[in-house]
């Protein structure tokens, strides 16, 4: 990496979850913020020379993101039956017209401290669901329990963490789960 | 049909099969804010994947953050982890099912509820009729409280009394006077005073405690009294006992304490004389030069039209009722309109630009069913219109919209609505103050909340609805957010009210 490439690479890491917080309004797709903030990275890279980066690079980043999201949505979507491809339109369509647009970049400041207070089943449920990969199906065979029902229990910790984080952004700082 | 949750989460987790979808896709359509739930989740998911990083403490280039799916080949991968995390799994399922009820029910710590109060001030917190009561001291100086506790028990406290609380069946009473009303379902419910304790057999009984004594007068059926200085005594109806270091044998004396009858009529009376004095007040607020809009609910039964009586509000039309149907307000005689349907609201028109504002009403909310239960919202949304809500979480929320170009921000007061709080009237104001750039959120007169406003343009309320929205799609759903409650006053000023303004029109 040259130097412009570093100062360019680091213009963007400030912004990362702004451009995660973009991304989700305009590609609500399971795990497809991450693709596109690492495609709107790559893109950034590559055209590094053309970018004033003493300029608030933003609005930039904000209409990179879009047109990569829109784009990587419709590789993404494309290769669905048509029935759920029309749900993830109208998910899509939802997002956008949402009154109250993500705020990825506030609510993952707090989020640290939301996954510390959870109970310590819940974070253990998280782990493994998340950082260790492991499907729904997966967990509820090893418990002898239905998958529903660890479908329900993921549900009801994001509530809660989202709640925490809620909570947490209104007081200015960490709130019980 | 499947649950909404196992659909979400299998939507989150990429597996839906056409079938869920089509499901999926139709609860969507049917109830709006299932997709705000689920866009809620997509958004938590995205944050709990990159969180992995946050939990080790290293911040890594996009480039090398790990790609994550639930494909069969990922499955595969993880399954030396699963192996590895048999115990983990086991001790996490066997807390699941546990969790799952102890994470839906929300829980209450209350004993009692405050039914009814004639005259009252208190030395403890203010308490107003309606108020849930946990264990705890009541300290009252003067009126009536009538008290009801879970059990079944109903206490009529006379000021200046010390009560405390123990639990649904039991209290201790260190100063003043009461009645008991204790029927069948309570016998057993128990007071504890200095001198003594009573333990009710299913009766009527006074109870008088002072400095040096307790008297208990028995007006029906029979209670016990322990004394620490004499035997366990019954007494019948028409008995009393005066108990100290002895005891004293006496008639029973009903016209010494307050009866329900006497309550009724000093309920009443004071009821009345409230109502009368909002009335006085009304017309000297409605003479306010910068009131430009109040709704007072004093319209006949039946009436469509809510009579916009700021006396300086002529630009502001009359509200146009729809749907919501005329209740009791805060008095026998006061008027209200209950919000109960999604068609239910109050149509009007606030033409111009605001400075700042104030915005005061006093509302009963019964439940927080939707995402967004609206108080005051402007039509749909965009350049400097308003919503003034509630959220699920509680929260009073003034949520204005950016000018062109620019965002939105959301004026959030602390979660203030609870189950606890729901079917009391209440008083809510915010104002909107350019000068200082603050937003202010009192819910009863109290400050909850004062924000640093983040754009000081004016705001453009414009066409606008009462205890609902609407956002004026021509085609497609409409998110549901109306209000699930009622109410009998709403006001806006176009300057910002003092504190103590606001306080006076919540007393």
């Amino acid at each position: 990496m040259n130097s412009n490439e570093t100062h360019a690479a680091q213009a963007f890491l400030a912004h990362h979850d702004f451009v995660k917080g973009v991304a989700l309004k305009y590609a609500p797709w399971p795990g497809l913020v991450e693709d596109i903030a690492q495609q709107v990275f790559l893109e950034f890279l590559a055209k590094e020379t053309r970018w004033d980066l003493r300029q608030d690079v933003r609005p930039l980043l904000a209409t990179m993101t879009r047109l990569v999201a829109m784009r990587l949505w419709r590789e993404r979507t494309r290769q669905q039956p048509e029935v759920v491809q029309k749900l993830a339109e109208h998910i899509r369509q939802l997002a956008e017209e949402r009154e109250a647009p993500p705020r990825y970049e506030e609510e993952i400041s707090v989020l640290r401290s939301c996954l510390q207070k959870l109970p310590e089943r819940s974070r253990e449920l998280v782990e493994l669901y998340y950082y260790n990969e492991i499907a729904t199906p997966e967990i509820a065979e090893q418990v002898n329990m239905k998958t529903d029902t660890v479908c329900r229990a993921l549900s009801r910790v994001r509530e809660k963490l989202r709640e925490c984080i809620e909570r947490s952004i209104q007081q200015g700082g960490a709130a019980h789960v | 049909m499947s649950d909404p949750d196992v659909l979400i989460q299998r939507y989150v987790e990429g597996v839906l099969s056409a079938s869920e979808a089509e499901e999926l896709h139709a609860l969507l359509s049917a109830r709006p804010e299932l997709g705000t739930q689920l866009l809620r989740h997509l958004e938590m998911d995205a944050m709990l994947r990159a969180s992995q990083d946050l939990a080790t403490n290293s911040l890594r280039p996009p480039l090398l953050l790990p790609r994550r799916r639930f494909t069969v080949t990922a499955l595969a991968g993880v399954a030396a982890v699963a192996a590895c995390v048999t115990l983990t799994i086991s001790w996490v399922g066997s807390m699941i099912l546990k969790g799952a009820n102890e994470d839906q029910e929300e829980t209450t710590a209350s004993v009692a509820v405050l039914t009814r109060g004639v005259n009252l001030v208190w030395e403890s917190v203010v308490i107003t009729p309606g108020t849930p009561l946990s264990p705890g001291w009541l300290k009252l100086k003067s009126g009536i409280a009538q008290i009801e506790f879970y059990q079944g028990a109903r206490v009529m406290l006379e000021g200046p009394a010390e009560f405390e609380l123990v639990s649904s069946g039991e209290a201790n009473c260190t100063r003043g006077k009461l009645s008991a009303q204790v029927p069948p379902q309570a016998v057993g419910f128990r007071i504890n005073t200095p001198k003594g304790t009573i333990v009710d057999l299913g009766t009527e009984f006074g109870l008088d405690v002072n400095a040096g004594s307790a008297e208990v007068h028995v007006f029906k059926g029979e209670v016990e009294v322990h004394s620490p200085a004499t035997a366990m005594q019954e007494l019948k109806e028409g008995q009393a006992l005066s108990f100290a270091d002895a005891s004293t044998p006496m008639a029973a004396d009903p016209a010494g304490f307050a009866t329900l009858g006497e309550l009724d009529a000093r309920t009443a009376d004071s009821q009345r004389s409230e109502f009368e004095r909002w009335m006085g007040r009304s017309q000297l607020l409605n003479q306010d030069p910068s009131l430009r809009l109040r709704f007072d609910f004093q319209e006949s039964a039946g009436a469509r039209v809510l009579t916009n009586g700021a006396v300086n509000g002529r630009q502001i039309a009359d509200g146009s009722i729809v749907g919501a149907g005329w209740t009791q307000g805060r008095w026998p005689g006061k008027g209200a309109l209950e919000f109960r349907n999604v068609s239910d609201r109050v149509r009007l028109s606030v033409p111009g630009e605001i400075q700042s504002l104030t915005l005061a009403a006093w509302i009963r909310v019964n439940g927080l069913d939707r995402a967004f239960n609206s108080i005051f919202m402007s039509e749909s949304w965009g350049e400097r219109k308003i919503h003034w809500q509630i959220t699920r979480d509680g929260v009073v929320r003034l949520g204005v919209a950016g000018a062109v170009g620019n965002p939105h921000v959301d004026y959030d007061s602390p979660a203030f609505f609870n189950p606890e709080r729901f079917g009391r009237w209440i008083h809510l104001a915010v104002s909107f103050d350019a000068g200082t750039q603050k937003v202010s959120h009192y819910a009863d007169g109290e400050l909850m909340a004062t924000l640093p406003l983040k754009d000081p343009t004016p705001l453009r309320v414009g066409m606008a609805e009462l205890g609902n929205w609407n956002d004026r799609r021509q085609q497609g759903g409409v998110a549901i957010r109306h209000l699930s409650g009622a109410m009998d006053e709403f006001a806006l000023w176009d300057r910002v009210l003092t504190g103590a303004e606001i306080a006076e029109m919540a007393k």
